[in-house]
């Protein structure tokens, strides 16, 4: 039996993943991944959500928005990164450290 | 005139500014300054004829008086000093006489100092001394009275201290100041009395002469005791004392003799004319007080003791101008006499005549004195026993002395015998009337009138008539020509020395009227402020100062004579009665004091030195002016005042100084060392030091914070919402 709260388990453990890949990738391109698993563990969320408590189509629309965002900044994302290698020629995290002055 | 404190202030401020100009900005003294000296004296005697004039033969009614005055600083509602002007009948004589007798002082003085080495300087002083006299004449308050009265004291001290390369002179001007000083502290703290009662009595502090008379007519002195003493009592006896140091009376009479050390025109301006005068007019402005405080016979006491010592130590004095002194302060015992036995209106009078005569005596003294001079020693000569027969020799100086010394010795037709014969009068009418204590004045006054009588022959014959004591003096003597500045004064102060002037019939009294006219203006114009009269000032509104002149205008009745001075017909009969009595006698008195004097001195019938023989031990006393020097020097000042200094000078330096100021420094060496610590431990270390180690620390942990690694951020930020989330 499916129930709201499989599902949510699953988007926890999807968005806990998101996080220590963020944390402890040092690859920016790993950390980029590791914010789409935290988007798509939110979208998983509103579309549980509206299936076991409102089932309308409210929240089938915040995903889509949430793919198209993510692809969006899944672009920016990466062009920062190539603009970043070209400049260090490095993808370390470790190495982005101008916002400390 | 209209009489505005505007209007009236020209007087005493024209000598202020002749005595500014010349003390600060005529530097070197020349004949500019004494020029101003005297312009300015002559334009407040224009002002005072003026006044006198307005007062006197427009015969205002006795009870006139000006009062305006202006804040001269306010502290608040409660303490307010107004100083200003009050201008009575009294005033406007006083005035009168006061700039007459400067003006021609001025005048003679530029005879008599033309040769000495400070011209300039003596006529600054005498500039401001004049200045500091009228001031004290028209002053509303007593107060204001006390600042001039001070003044003139120090400028007493600076004229006997003229000559001060002598050793005497110093210590004179010393002992005059010192001696008045006495005076003086219990007139202010006569004052600080008076000030207390008029603020409880009215609710507002003031010492002006009618709120006194006011709240003595109010009665606010009434039930208030000092240490037991009526109030009143105690104040009149303070402010009286001030008049007991100005005025040489007996028991502060000791300064006068020795401020003959200053030159000769100030002698007759300030010891004999006018300054000491002023302690007997502060005495007249106070009667009421003196009354109420049931003083009167205390005061008449005093004169009448003075009036005797000094006419009895002039007796043996062989120095000119010392028994010219003394003379001066038997005349002042005089005045005060007349106070003291309510003779108020004769002894003004007194006073009067007397500043006349008695510059004209000083003059002619400096007269005499400036033309004898020592070819041995090069010094003016003032020793009697060494003149003789200048009568011939300056025949101008000898009339007008002569005349004055019939004015003061009392012969008929002469001021003196009018104002002193109304004293004594008047003293006999008490003495007759209320008998007991009242009869020591009155005898003492008598005899005094006889001595004087026989010392100013005496100093008469001595001076100017015999054989020259000293042939090489007389030689070299020059005879006396008429000069302005030298004769003119005198003559014109002689001619005052008339009577009719003050009485308006030859004597004084009804026994040789003057034919014409009858006015006796002075008995016509000034009344005695006696109890009954006060209540006038009863409902009186404190005067303010305003531009507008707000007093009521109405013409005031002109005051009529009344030959019975209020008094019923058989009392009147009564009063005549007893004053011709004392006018015979006293007649009778001063001719035998002269012809006691002519017999002595010029007939040779009596040997003066037999009766110095034969009252030897007297003789002593006298020359040592009663051992009154003796006991202020010797008792009071080197066994009671010096013992005391130098116990006080004892605890000063062995404790005060000792444990006073030493710990005190140990103390603060304490202190010091203390607050030196704690700057450096506390202030430098952890104050100063601490600040930036506190900004270290926070730089440390802001330092970390900002490493600029994104996932640290990250972390923060999950932590912050973490934390955000459970603390909802």
């Amino acid at each position: 039996m499916i129930t709201l709260s499989s599902y949510l388990v699953i988007s926890t453990i999807l968005f806990l993943a998101g996080i220590v890949v963020m944390i402890a990738r040092k690859n920016i391109v790993a950390i980029l991944l590791g914010i789409e698993l935290i988007l798509n563990a939110s979208a998983l969320n509103f579309v549980a959500y509206t299936k076991f408590v409102n089932q309308n189509l409210d929240g089938h629309i915040f995903p889509l928005f949430i793919i198209i965002v993510a692809a969006a900044e899944a672009a920016v994302g990466l062009a920062i990164v190539i603009r970043f290698y070209q400049i260090r020629e490095s993808i370390h995290i470790d190495d982005a450290t101008q916002l400390q002055s | 005139m209209d009489y505005t404190v505007g209007s009236v202030a020209p007087i005493v401020l024209l000598p202020f500014f002749a005595f500014a100009i010349n003390a600060f900005i005529v530097k070197r003294f020349t004949k500019t300054a004494v020029g101003i000296s005297c312009l300015a004296i002559f334009g407040s005697l224009l002002y005072s004829l003026a006044i006198f004039k307005d007062f006197v033969f427009g015969q205002y009614a006795t009870n006139y008086y000006i009062h305006k005055v202006f804040t001269w600083f306010d502290l608040g509602p409660s303490f307010k000093l107004n100083m200003g002007i009050y201008i009575d009948n009294l005033t406007a004589v006083m005035l009168l006489m006061v700039s007459g007798c400067a003006f021609l002082i001025h005048i003679f003085s530029t005879y008599y100092m033309a040769d000495d080495i400070r011209f300039g300087r003596f006529f600054v002083y005498m500039s401001l001394f004049t200045s500091a006299m009228l001031g004290l004449v028209v002053s509303d308050n007593l107060l204001g009275m006390f600042i001039f009265w001070e003044i003139m004291g120090f400028c007493s001290y600076s004229l006997i201290g003229h000559y001060y390369e002598k050793e005497e002179a110093g210590a004179a001007s010393i002992k005059a100041f010192m001696t008045t000083r006495v005076g003086d502290v219990f007139f202010l703290l006569g004052i600080v009395m008076v000030w207390h009662t008029v603020a409880r009595a009215t609710g507002e502090g003031s010492v002006a002469l009618v709120d006194i008379y006011k709240v003595l007519a109010m009665g606010g002195f009434d039930n208030l005791t000092l240490w037991g003493f009526p109030l009143v009592t105690c104040a009149a006896l303070a402010i009286f004392m001030g008049t007991i140091g100005k005025s040489a009376q007996f028991p502060l009479q000791v300064w006068l003799p020795d401020a003959m050390m200053g030159p000769t025109p100030c002698s007759a301006l300030i010891h004999a004319a006018t300054m000491v005068a002023a302690g007997v007019f502060l005495s007249l402005r106070i009667y009421p007080l003196l009354e109420a405080g049931n003083l009167t016979t205390f005061v008449a006491y005093i004169g009448a003791i003075t009036a005797f010592g000094a006419a009895t130590i002039a007796l043996v004095q062989t120095d000119l101008k010392a028994v010219l002194a003394y003379s001066t302060i038997s005349q002042l015992g005089y005045m005060v006499l007349g106070i003291g036995v309510g003779a108020y209106n004769a002894a003004f009078m007194h006073l009067i005549t007397h500043a006349v005569f008695k510059a004209c005596l000083f003059l002619s003294a400096g007269s005499v004195i400036h033309s004898l001079h020592d070819h041995h020693t090069h010094a003016h000569v003032q020793e009697m026993p060494r003149m003789g027969g200048l009568r011939k020799k300056m025949p101008l100086t000898f009339l007008a002395m002569m005349c004055c010394t019939l004015a003061i010795s009392g012969i008929p037709f002469f001021s003196g015998f009018v104002s002193k014969d109304r004293i004594l009068g008047d003293a006999l009418l008490r003495a007759l009337d209320d008998g007991g204590a009242l009869w020591g004045p009155a005898v003492l006054g008598f005899v005094a009138a006889f001595l004087t009588a026989f010392y100013m022959f005496r100093m008469m014959f001595l001076t100017f008539f015999g054989n020259p004591k000293d042939q090489e003096l007389y030689d070299h003597t020059h005879v006396e020509k008429l000069s302005w500045n030298r004769n003119v004064p005198l003559l014109v102060l002689t001619l005052f020395t008339l009577g009719f002037w003050y009485s308006g019939s030859f004597t004084g009294q009804k026994l040789v009227k003057f034919p014409v006219i009858k006015k006796e203006w002075f008995q016509t114009l000034i009344e005695k402020p006696e109890k009954s009269k006060l209540g006038r000032f009863k409902d009186l509104k404190r005067q303010e100062w305003s531009s507008v002149d707000n007093r009521d205008k109405t013409p005031l009745p002109k005051s009529s004579y009344d030959p019975n001075h209020g008094l019923s017909e058989e009392r009147a009969h009564h009063v005549h009665h007893v004053h011709h009595i004392g006018a015979i006698l006293s007649i009778i008195i001063a001719f035998s004091g002269v012809g006691l004097a002519y017999l002595m001195y010029v007939a040779g019938k009596l040997n003066p030195s037999w009766w110095v023989n034969k009252l030897s031990g007297w003789y002593k006393a006298l020359q040592n002016k009663y051992y009154f020097d003796d006991f202020y020097i010797k008792g009071v000042i080197q066994k009671g005042l010096l013992k005391l200094n130098n116990l006080l000078a004892a605890f000063d330096m062995g404790i005060f100084d000792r444990f006073a100021i030493d710990g005190w420094k140990t103390i603060n060496e304490w202190a010091f060392r203390l607050s030196g610590k704690f700057d450096d431990e506390v202030i430098d270390k952890a104050g100063v030091g601490g600040g930036p180690l506190v900004v270290k620390g926070f730089n440390v942990i802001l330092r970390t914070l900002q490493s600029g690694k994104v996932q640290f951020y990250f972390i923060v930020i999950i932590v912050v919402l973490v934390s955000y989330i459970f603390s909802i």
